[in-house]
Formats: C-alpha cells, sequence, structure tokens
C-alpha cells in the first residue's frame, strides 16, 4: 500500500507571497480593456464596402423617387453619374445644390445624370418641398440605411460619389469643397468609356421625380 | 450664451499625480466605459478632454455630472446643466434660422408630482461658416449651459428621485454636417419638506409694548 509523503511541517511551506504587484495588475487591466474596446470598435464599422476606393463598381441599389417611382443606380449605366448623398438639415448640402442645377445643364447632353440621395427622417413631402424651393432638376430619391451602409456608411454630409460610364467609382469627396473640384470629377466620370456605349445602353430613367 | 469659466468648469477634472496606478486604472476604466458606449450607440457616459475633429467621426456632445439636487416641495428649484460641443463643431441653437434645421431640444421625464418649470436654453451665437458665408446660423459652440426648473408638488413624499431627459442635437463642423444624435441627461432630486410657515410672533409686533 502507497504511502503518503508526510506533511510539512508549517515552516516548511514556502513563505506566502507579498502582495501581487500593482503595476502588473495595471498592466492587465488595461490590456484587456484595450482589446475589449478596440474589439467593439470594429465590431461596429459597417459591413459590406466600409472602404469603397475608386475603381470599385459602385453598390447598387434601388431606391423610390420623390414622385414614388422606383430608380435603380444600375438604370444609369452608360452615364456618368454623380451620386450625392443629402440631407434637408445640411447646410453644406444647401450650397451645393444650385451648383448641381448648373452642372447638371451643362453637362447632361454630355452623359452626365445627377442624382440626389435623402438620408433624411423628414417626411417625403418636406424633402419634395425642399427640393422645388432649391430648383433641382436631377432626380431625387428615398434613402435608406442600408444604402448608406453600402457606401462607406455617410457618417456625414454632404458626401458624393463620381462613377464612371462603366459604373466603377471614379472619385469621391466628403463634405462641402469647391465647385471646381466637383467639376474637375465629373469630367473624369464623363471621360471613362465612349459615348458609344451610353448610346448603345439607353438611360431608363431620366429626371424622374 | 452662457459661458462657463474654465476654473468654474463642470467637465474639469482633478489630477493626482503621486499615484499612477490609479491614474492608469482611470484610463482603463475610461477605455471599457467609452466601448461600452459606443457599443450602446451613445458616446454619454465619459467626459473627455476637447479634443480637435476627427474627419468622418459623429461628434457626441457630452454632459456634466450633476451634483445632488435639493428640492423642497411647494418650490421651484433650478438645476443646471452643463454641455460641451466638441472643438471644431457646433451644434444648431434651440432657435435656429430656417425651419428646415434641427434645433437643440432637452426633453424630460419626471416622475409623477414632480412639474417641469420652464426649460432655459442660452442664446445662440450668430456665425457663419466657410460653406455658409452669406447666411449667419444660431448654433452653440463650446460649453453651453441649460436651466431646467423642478416644482416637486406637495404630494411629493420627501425622499430621493431620479429624473430623466434626453438632449437632441445635430451636429456640423466646417464641411460636412453628421445626422442627429441624443446624449441622456440624468441627475439625482432630493425632495425636502417645504420650509416652515412663518407665523407672526406677538411678542414681536411693533404694536405690542411690554
Amino acid at each position: 500500500m502507497a504511502t503518503l509523503p508526510p506533511i510539512p511541517p508549517p515552516e516548511a511551506l514556502p513563505p506566502p507571497r507579498p502582495g501581487r504587484n500593482p503595476l502588473a495588475l495595471v498592466v492587465a487591466v488595461l490590456v484587456v480593456a484595450g482589446m475589449l474596446y478596440f474589439g467593439l470598435l470594429m465590431a461596429r464599422r459597417p459591413g459590406g464596402h466600409a472602404r469603397l476606393t475608386t475603381a470599385t463598381v459602385a453598390p447598387d441599389f434601388t431606391l423610390e423617387s420623390l414622385d414614388g417611382k422606383s430608380m435603380s443606380l444600375s438604370d444609369l449605366r452608360g452615364k456618368a453619374v454623380l451620386l450625392n448623398f443629402w440631407a434637408t438639415w445640411c447646410t453644406p448640402c444647401k450650397i451645393e445644390m444650385p451648383w448641381f442645377v448648373e452642372l447638371q445643364k451643362q453637362y447632361g447632353s454630355a452623359g452626365l445624370q445627377i442624382v440626389g440621395v435623402a438620408m433624411d427622417d423628414a417626411s417625403k413631402e418636406d424633402i419634395a418641398k425642399f427640393a422645388k424651393d432649391m430648383g433641382v432638376n436631377y432626380p431625387i430619391l428615398i434613402g435608406k440605411e442600408a444604402v448608406g451602409d453600402e457606401y462607406g456608411g455617410v457618417p456625414g454630409l454632404p458626401e458624393t460619389f463620381f462613377i464612371g460610364r462603366d459604373g466603377k467609382i471614379v472619385d469621391k469627396i466628403m463634405g462641402l469643397k469647391g465647385k471646381g473640384e466637383i467639376e474637375d470629377d465629373i469630367k473624369k466620370a464623363l471621360d471613362t468609356g465612349t459615348r458609344a456605349s451610353a448610346a448603345i445602353e439607353p438611360v431608363q430613367s431620366q429626371n424622374k421625380q | 450664451m452662457t459661458s462657463l469659466p474654465n476654473s468654474q468648469s463642470p467637465f474639469s477634472g482633478k489630477k493626482n499625480r503621486r499615484v499612477p496606478a490609479l491614474w492608469a486604472a482611470s484610463f482603463a476604466i475610461f477605455l471599457t466605459a467609452s466601448a461600452a458606449a459606443q457599443a450602446a450607440g451613445d458616446a454619454t457616459v465619459t467626459i473627455t478632454p476637447n479634443s480637435p475633429p476627427v474627419a468622418g467621426k459623429v461628434p457626441s456632445v457630452v454632459v456634466a455630472p450633476v451634483a445632488l439636487v435639493t428640492a423642497p416641495r411647494a418650490a421651484q428649484t433650478m438645476v443646471n446643466l452643463d454641455f460641451r460641443v466638441p472643438r471644431g463643431y457646433h451644434i444648431n441653437s434651440n432657435t435656429p434660422k430656417s425651419e428646415f434645421l434641427i434645433p437643440t431640444a432637452l426633453k424630460m421625464d419626471l416622475p409623477t408630482d414632480i412639474i417641469l418649470g420652464k426649460i432655459q436654453y442660452p442664446e445662440g451665437q450668430d456665425l457663419t461658416f466657410p460653406f455658409s458665408p452669406d447666411e449667419k446660423l444660431n448654433v452653440y459652440t463650446g460649453d453651453f449651459r441649460i436651466v431646467v426648473a423642478v416644482h416637486p408638488l406637495l404630494s411629493v413624499t420627501p425622499g430621493k428621485y431620479i429624473m430623466h431627459g434626453v438632449l437632441r442635437y445635430q451636429a456640423c463642423d466646417n464641411s460636412a454636417c453628421y445626422p442627429p444624435k441624443s446624449v441622456r441627461v440624468e441627475f439625482n432630486v432630493k425632495v425636502v419638506k417645504e420650509p416652515a410657515q412663518h407665523h407672526a410672533n406677538p411678542a414681536q409686533s411693533p404694536h405690542v409694548h411690554g
């Protein structure tokens, strides 16, 4: 029968450990808190196309216009598209709108189609009144959060994407920039592909509002 | 607009340089609290130093902690609520100049028998911005104070009550605007009995001469 080793006398036991190093404890807490923080930040990032870059095909969507019709981005393939996310409460957006009206007139015949997406809690009637007051001559669509997420979350407004005739993103502008910069990006978008392709794939939706 | 002197800023915190471990622990708590607030979609619980704007980051207005308010029954007690708009941003005042702009508004949800008096908003500043050089906007920037009046009725049992509310605002910087957000507001009110009524003491009456 196996015998258990004798229990050592108390004085033979290792001395009790002094208190843990408080600095090590703090470092451990910091590491855990940091991991939690960044983990949650990453989890909150919008999925899908959170990092849209140039040459990425612009995510397609179908949204309702102010006159109740559905409009898809893919309807405009063959045209250069200026896709502008805006809201009625966004004062910088209001500054751009007259520019867009002018640019639509100026470059519409060359194949430009400006599209506004209202990321707004306001009623459709209020959005329509705002657009009418601003003299908007391009389609305004009622935005959805899911579409905003596809375009990187659209954290601030205005945010404008310039999409080439081939459906790829040429450039984007966050916030209000000068009219000249917007016009330069429109020209870049118009320069993609050929006008022939626009003729081959006729645009189904023009000024649907 | 109410501006708060730095020395009395409810946002300023005490520093204890002799206890770095405590400082580090506080930082850890800050990180954890920030993560929790982010997860809740509402960065409202942490008072942080006023930092410059970060492009694309939705700014959050923060509210300073409110000390316990002692409010006698049958009387109105004013409560100061101090808010801070991050540096580089502005929010619309309570009375913006356009019907389409979203005003800053406080909505309180008080317990039964505690009446909310008038909410006093500070006057906004009329400012022009690079995106709107010809149009002045009425806005709050930096620190601002909203004063609310609480009025416990006689029927309220003396004790401690929690007042809840929400401040809704919409922020912009010099080139972009951000979706409307809300910050939770909460403070404690200790309701006490109304002061005793002072009855005329005949012995002190000027008409009585001993």
